[in-house]
């Protein structure tokens, strides 16, 4: 096929969700983001620890609203999530105050180490990213990075994802664990 | 993209093929987001219908889809005790078996056509109208005639272990619509017809 040919697209995007699905894709993710920014204000509020990651916003899109995805599934959600924040923390300290060329390889390797472990999960490259660009605070954790925030708070989401998303007749979730 | 444009794996017609609406209702049928386009989904369950035909191809074998006990006749019967044979069987064709049961030939309503108009092409239209027009009795040569004459033979006969796709090729290479299947001694074990290779195709299997 035609370059040009490739970039006209070849079929449709999938339907629209019913509104039932679209409420209980807000109750997952208003549940798990409130759980995770709840503790975090009562337990981190003033320490040098973090509770929040940005990309647990975009998790929430797959584990919420994207239920049945294969990159929404708990091997994919917590696995991607915390290999993407060792590889983001290894780029940075690798290559401490060079964020122009830490970032790329940050989230290029996470994304090549996702799929080899059959983890892909799209936000864990943002994980990654953060890990470079996310500033003083999120350096001097090290490595800790990858166990607080990222994986205590995936480990948080993800249970509320087991109950939020297995409370309706119509939804099931996880697809599969590992 | 399928190689193929024209056809699906079964050899449909393309309006006949799962479509992308069909996909799109079928997505909508299910409650939740999924995270596959319709074109993806066809390029999955198309590839996906052919490996399950060529497995079918490979699993089925001639003795799952052969009709046992078989209806022969002796190679020295008369044309019209073969006729009555088939008749009452409700058959197209019997195989024709020398004094030791083994499989000769194969005798069918085509060869039957063709004795009784050999200049013709053999059809059951084709001695109709021959009869009509010249007001002959087409029968009349058969009268004497025996089995062994009028079969085909050599038989072209399958092992119980051919499978469908070898079945297949072999009816359409030799433009055979039935074959005995027979023992290692040339014995005759069951009958595969065409009819038989749709059923299986159907998923109707015995």
């Amino acid at each position: 096929m035609s370059f040009g040919g490739k970039l006209k697209g070849n079929t449709q995007s999938p339907p629209r969700v019913s509104l039932e699905e679209m409420a209980w894709s807000w109750l997952g993710s208003f549940l798990g983001i409130g759980a995770v920014a709840g503790l975090n204000h009562l337990y981190f509020a003033g320490t040098p620890w973090t509770l929040i990651v940005g990309s647990f916003g975009a998790s929430a899109s797959l584990i919420y609203g994207a239920i049945k995805s294969p990159l929404a599934q708990p091997r994919n959600f917590v696995g991607g999530q915390v290999l993407s924040a060792l590889v983001g923390v290894s780029a940075q300290m690798a290559l401490p105050g060079q964020a122009w060329l830490a970032a790329p390889l940050a989230v290029a390797f996470a994304v090549v180490v996702m799929h080899a472990t059959k983890t892909l999960h799209p936000p864990g490259g943002a994980t990654a990213l953060i890990a470079v660009a996310g500033g003083p605070q999120v350096h001097d954790l090290g490595y800790l990075y990858a166990l607080l925030p990222v994986g205590a708070g995936a480990l948080l989401m993800l249970a509320i994802a087991l109950v939020v998303n297995n409370l309706p007749a119509k939804r099931r979730y996880p697809e599969f664990w590992l | 993209m399928p190689a193929n444009q024209d056809q699906g794996p079964g050899g449909l017609h393309p309006d006949h093929e799962l479509s992308e609406q069909d996909i799109l209702k079928a997505m909508k049928g299910l409650s939740g987001y999924l995270d596959i386009t319709p074109g993806d989904f066809k390029e999955v369950f198309d590839l996906a219908y052919g490996q399950a035909l060529r497995r079918l191809g490979l699993s089925i074998k001639a003795r799952d889809l052969m009709t046992a006990p078989v209806v022969s006749v002796g190679a020295g019967d008369s044309l019209g005790q073969v006729a009555q044979v088939m008749a009452e069987a409700g058959v197209s064709g019997v195989p024709v078996l020398d004094d030791g049961g083994r499989v000769l030939g194969v005798i069918s309503e085509k060869d039957f056509l063709k004795r009784m108009d050999p200049l013709g092409s053999p059809s059951l239209m084709g001695v109709v109208a021959r009869c009509l027009s010249q007001g002959a009795c087409l029968l009349a040569p058969l009268l004497e005639e025996r089995a062994a004459q009028a079969m085909s033979a050599p038989a072209v006969t399958l092992g119980p272990e051919a499978t469908l796709a070898e079945i297949s090729a072999l009816f359409s290479e030799r433009g055979i619509n039935r074959a005995p299947v027979v023992d290692r001694q040339g014995r005759p074990l069951g009958m595969v017809s065409r009819g038989d290779l749709l059923g299986a195709r159907a998923g109707r299997r015995a």
